[in-house]
């Protein structure tokens, strides 16, 4: 593949106090790609994330936007971080804004938008992820899993080079994670760039290039999605989805 | 005296009580604010001062600094010669560390997932603050606040102590000129109850309808 290089982790460690969550991480994802993080619960697959969205510095590596090394060249975060859309898997919805006012925010206050322009680009995105008729309801009033399309809806409407997503439906009903899930794989369709921790196998049959497979701090393997689910080559990566596909 | 002509003679108070409540609540509010942000935000020896103000005004009636302040420092400063401003202004002070603790508590009880959701948009620190933290925080202040004003209303009493005609004053020149020992006082406390209770009941119902409203 010969597309721009959107996000890159070059040797990235995180360490809280003791623990070491990550221990020399390098992952890129490129223009178009759909890129699926799985692993076993506190592998460090959000710290990761957060670290990639320049929520967090690494304790050491490198971090690379588009080519450019962040936090080396000192880059202005609130900037790089208005181009890099995330998703969280707790519900992050601003609780005293309508859903179209979630969405507003950003592009008014980030982007510089008048209010009109907002609110046009809002509706837009609200049509993206099919809750027009939710425009006014207040995030309490919202379902988990339209609380997290209007919030797929809020980072798409920075109009950023990549979407991070993590475990964006690890806290819905299964009956409300299809609709998650559906939004997800449109936007999949239509060449967003996406970085996605989810263990919905099927979603990541359906549109992912690349499965990662995260244990212990590192990458232990990446690999097709077909080839990852049928072969994995770690032992580790061979348990834990024997584990996941069993349960599913 | 009849109990009509009594009330209308004490309610000769009722300016001096309102207008010292509202004025402390008012600095109260502003200096809250700013000492909760202190206390939460500043670097650390600017918050431990922010701590220890807060500490001392928990920790001494406020009768205490009004006098202090009308009858020490009024020495020196004009501006606390006025018996109403010395009152005023102590019980704004203590009204500021009251009200930091209420802003503190709120601001601490937003979710951090709406603030890295609004690091993540690439808002700044300051506009996280003044369009997803404040907002919320004040809803859930609500409540507190009521109970706030209802206790500088009911402590601006004191200020009868420094010589102000407030409605405690007013009761006491009954009894003092008229022998009246009990009626006066009676009517004080139900002036005090009709200022007290409307505004911190609707305060606290209209907050609680707010937290419900948004799920705060
Ligand atoms: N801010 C933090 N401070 C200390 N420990 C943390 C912090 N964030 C995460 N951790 C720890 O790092 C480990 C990995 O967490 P996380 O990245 O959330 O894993 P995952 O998303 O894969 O479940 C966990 O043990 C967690 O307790
Ligand atoms: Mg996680």
């Amino acid at each position: 593949m010969s597309s721009e290089t959107i996000l890159e982790g070059q040797g990235i460690w995180k360490i809280y106090g003791e623990l070491e969550v990550l221990r020399g991480v390098d992952i890129d994802i490129r223009r178009g790609q759909t890129k699926v993080i799985i692993g076993p619960s506190g592998s460090g697959k959000s710290t990761l994330l957060r670290i990639l969205g320049f929520l967090e510095p690494p304790t050491r590596g490198r971090v690379l936007f588009r080519g450019r090394d962040v936090y080396g060249e000192g880059l202005d975060l609130a900037k790089i971080r208005s181009k890099i859309g995330f998703v969280f898997q707790q519900p992050s919805l601003f609780r005293h804004l309508t859903a179209l006012e979630n969405i507003k925010l950003g592009p008014r206050l980030v982007l510089g938008m008048s209010d009109r322009e907002a609110e046009k680009r809002a509706w837009e995105m609200l049509k993206l992820v099919h809750l027009e008729e939710f425009a006014d309801y207040y995030p309490a009033q919202l379902s988990g899993g339209q609380q997290q399309r209007v919030a797929i809806a809020r980072a798409l409407a920075m109009n950023p080079d990549i979407l991070l997503l993590d475990e964006p439906t690890a806290n819905l009903d299964i009956e409300l994670t299809w609709e998650v899930i559906e939004v997800m794989e449109e936007l999949a369709r239509k060449g967003i760039t996406m970085l996605v921790v989810t263990h919905e196998i099927p979603f990541a049959r359906e549109v992912a290039d690349e499965i990662c497979f995260i244990s212990d701090g590192v990458i232990q393997e990446c690999n097709e999605p077909e080839e990852m689910i049928k072969n994995p080559k770690t032992p580790r990566a061979r348990v834990f989805l024997k584990r996941l596909l069993g349960e599913v | 005296m009849s109990i009509v002509s009594d009330l209308f003679f004490i309610l000769q108070g009722i300016t001096a009580t309102i207008s010292i409540s509202f004025l402390s609540f008012g600095i109260g509010f502003l200096l809250g604010i700013l000492l909760a942000f202190i206390r939460l935000y500043a670097p650390k020896p600017a918050a431990l001062l922010g701590d220890a103000y807060v500490k001392l005004f928990l920790g001494v009636p406020v009768l205490v600094f009004m006098l202090l302040f009308h009858f020490g420092f009024g020495q020196f400063i004009p501006f606390f010669k006025s018996a109403y401003f010395s009152s005023v202004f102590a019980l704004g002070l203590r009204s500021g560390a009251y009200q930091s603790q209420i802003f503190r508590a709120a601001i601490n009880s937003i979710p951090r997932d709406q603030l890295l959701a609004a690091r993540a948009l690439g808002l700044t620190d300051t506009q996280i603050l003044r369009y997803v933290v404040l907002p919320q925080a004040f809803i859930v202040a609500l409540p507190g606040l009521g109970s706030e004003i209802a206790l500088l209303i009911k402590d601006s009493a004191y200020a009868f102590i420094l010589g102000v005609l407030d409605i405690t004053k007013y009761a006491d020149i009954l009894r003092a000129a008229y022998r009246e020992f009990v009626a006066p006082y009676i009517l004080a406390a139900m002036l005090y109850i009709m200022l007290t209770f409307p505004i911190a009941n609707y305060l606290d119902k209209l907050g609680s309808k707010l937290k419900k409203k948004y799920a705060l």
